[in-house]
């Protein structure tokens, strides 16, 4: 189901939401684009905001977040859990690519044994996406099948059309939203061509590419090959940013800390562009930097696609925005391709 | 059947909140080596004494409050069930900790993680167990699961070995499978001493040496990197198919159940594919991830 509503009128909308939600949304911080707390700041036009430093799976995936407390007592050990976090929130203005990249980390987090510190905070969000006007030259969503308009993985989409935005009701979370929802019009079949042809000029500014078609092939056939990764990891400074600011890497560390009232398991972000990572007393199967930039490659290129049939890449261009020696995925997946023909 | 068809075994899934560990006391330490220990441990909780199922094989995140966790194998056998055991070797942190542990003490423990051996797929063969230093220690629960089961097989080898005669773990296993006629036991070390009159060689070497058949046969290879990797070559001289060759690996794993992402070998995870692989598994990308 397809909806309008005015820009004047989005203000209303999130008091509403706050009521029973924390709405996210995007701002800005002395020139960095992050995400806040909706607090009535004004977000009718976000004509200025492209995308987010930190993807938004630091509300689901937070950087640091203790899993339980343990204390010593005359009985031994007892355990506690936090206070149950069943507060939901709405994360409005979700980019597709990051909504997308939350769908790709349900797949693991979802499968066998659930995560349950993730899938708890996953089942209490909403995504509201908002289609993208002025992709980066770093965006390749197009690549993979996606794009700036692509609904897959948001809860409600909103799409600017001409002077007004539309609203399309994607999942039935999405219409809880927008039920009784107050200063919300019917889209009409011109408010729905107005759309598409904002997606469809927005699409058009994403230039770069990637041919993908050989990617896993050329992966498996030089994943032996030391030479061809050292060539291609050769630049990489190992500072691991490319993973943290990826909005599908999900990978984590366990470890305990203790302070005056006891002490916490504790579960962090980790990277694979560490060498600590993989470390065991006895062995490290990644000491050297290039298993460990093929582990990054690899995993998102022919690992994702083995398991689960779609990349673990979404184009989102952040790890080629972010990277201190312009190391750039998509020169690599282009040259991958060009050497294996 | 294969190896890799998992579907039919039993497993017991935690339920809820998988990283909240149960509480087990130590009940029994036993010095191995210098530098191993194998500890004795129930759940502190009576119902999970009961309840509480594992397979041969499984994998269990151990820890200290305080400390950390690690990962390590379920040692004793389900078919032995007044308390369950695990060994470790004393290497880093959470290991070093473990060590200074006596009876009593209270630990973490969750699981069991991974998959199992195959014992529908090992019915009826000729199983030659191949094993260095502590990596006898998940071959051990299932040698006492198939010894417990002993007309469920055929023919059974142990070819194990470690460093130096004072580096043999489980010396009361081997003294006790040496007696039993229903097993052919061989035991090696790298280097030996004026007491030894055993083998004296690496475990390869000594496998190339014992030459097991490989007619309906199956091999369970566990131990140091280095030993698997030169024992699957072996073991193919001797006619043994990818598919005949069974290893139980470690990595490692922080979360055990396929999220944390660090013990992958190509797409698969040790934790949540694993232990327990076939050689035809993993062989596109263990020569230079193992």
């Amino acid at each position: 189901m397809f909806k309008k509503i005015g820009h004047s009128e989005i203000a209303k909308l999130l008091s509403e939401w706050s009521k029973e939600s924390t709405v996210l949304v995007p701002t800005r911080a002395d020139g960095v684009t992050t995400w806040a707390k909706w607090d009535g700041r004004d977000v009718s036009f976000l004509d200025w905001y492209r995308n987010t430093v930190v993807p938004p799976k630091s509300f689901l995936l937070p950087m640091l977040e203790e899993m339980f407390r343990f204390q010593k007592g005359k009985d031994g050990y007892s355990l506690e859990l936090p206070p149950s976090d069943g507060r939901k929130q709405v994360i409005f203005g979700i980019r597709p690519c990051d909504a997308r990249a939350l769908a790709i980390i349900d797949l693991v987090f979802r499968e066998g044994y659930e995560d349950l510190y993730y899938v708890n905070r996953r089942n209490n969000t909403t995504l509201v996406g908002l289609a993208c006007t002025s992709p980066y030259d770093s965006c390749f969503c197009t690549s993979l099948g996606s794009g700036p308009g692509d609904a897959r993985g948001v809860d409600l989409m909103l799409t600017t059309a001409g002077d007004q935005l539309l609203i399309e009701e994607v999942t039935d979370k999405g219409k809880e939203l927008t039920a009784g929802a107050s200063g919300l019009g019917k889209a009409a079949e011109a408010d729905l061509i107005s759309a598409r042809e904002a997606v469809e000029l927005a699409s058009r500014k994403v230039t770069r590419q990637v041919d993908l078609k050989d990617t896993d092939k050329a992966l498996l056939a030089n994943f032996e090959k030391a030479e061809f990764w050292e060539d291609i990891a050769a630049k990489c400074v190992s500072c691991g940013i490319c993973t943290f600011l990826c909005p599908t890497c999900y990978c984590f560390d366990i470890n305990d800390e203790m302070d005056r009232q006891g002490g916490a398991r504790v579960k962090s972000w980790d990277s694979c562009q560490f060498a600590l990572y993989t470390r065991m007393p006895m062995e490290n199967p990644r000491v050297e930097k290039w298993r460990r930039v093929r582990q990054k490659v690899s995993h998102k290129f022919l690992f994702y696609p083995l398991s689960y049939e779609t990349t673990g890449c979404v184009g989102c261009g952040r790890c080629i925005r972010r990277c201190p020696v312009n190391w750039d995925i998509t020169q690599v997946l282009n040259s991958l391709t060009a050497k294996v023909a | 059947m294969t190896i890799a068809d998992t579907s039919q075994r039993p497993r017991f899934f935690a339920r809820g909140n998988v990283y909240l560990p149960h509480i087990v006391v130590i009940e029994k330490v036993i010095e191995e080596t210098p530098g191993v220990r194998t500890f004795h441990f129930n759940f502190k909780d009576e119902r999970l004494r009961e309840e509480f199922a594992f397979q041969s094989g499984q994998f269990a995140e151990y820890s200290i409050f305080g400390v950390g966790e690690a990962p390590f194998c379920i040692s004793s056998s389900p078919t032995r069930r007044d308390h369950m055991e695990f060994a470790l070797q004393r290497v880093g942190k959470v290991t070093n900790a473990l060590h200074r542990l006596g009876v009593g003490a209270e630990i973490g423990f969750r699981g069991p993680y991974g998959n199992s051996f195959p014992l529908d797929f090992l019915a009826g063969k000729n199983l030659v167990f191949i094993g260095g230093g502590i990596g006898l220690a998940p071959l051990r629960s299932l040698i006492w699961n198939v010894i417990d089961n002993r007309e469920k097989y055929e023919r059974i080898d142990i070819i194990y070995g470690a460093r130096s005669p004072a580096d043999l773990c489980f010396k009361y296993d081997l003294e006790t499978w040496g007696k039993d006629s229903s097993v052919n036991m061989v035991t090696t070390v790298d280097r030996g001493d004026k007491d030894w009159t055993g083998k004296v060689g690496f475990v390869p070497a000594i496998t190339e040496q014992v030459a097991p058949s490989a007619k309906n046969a199956v091999a369970i290879v566990c131990g140091p990197p280095v030993m698997i990797r030169f024992t699957f070559p072996v073991l193919a001289k001797l006619g043994f198919t990818p598919e005949q060759m069974i290893t139980t690996l470690e990595k490692r794993m922080k979360c055990g159940i396929g999220k944390c992402g660090r013990c992958n070998i190509g797409n698969l995870y040790v934790c949540r594919d694993g232990p327990v692989f076939s050689y035809a598994q993993i062989k596109s990308f263990i020569s230079s991830e193992y």
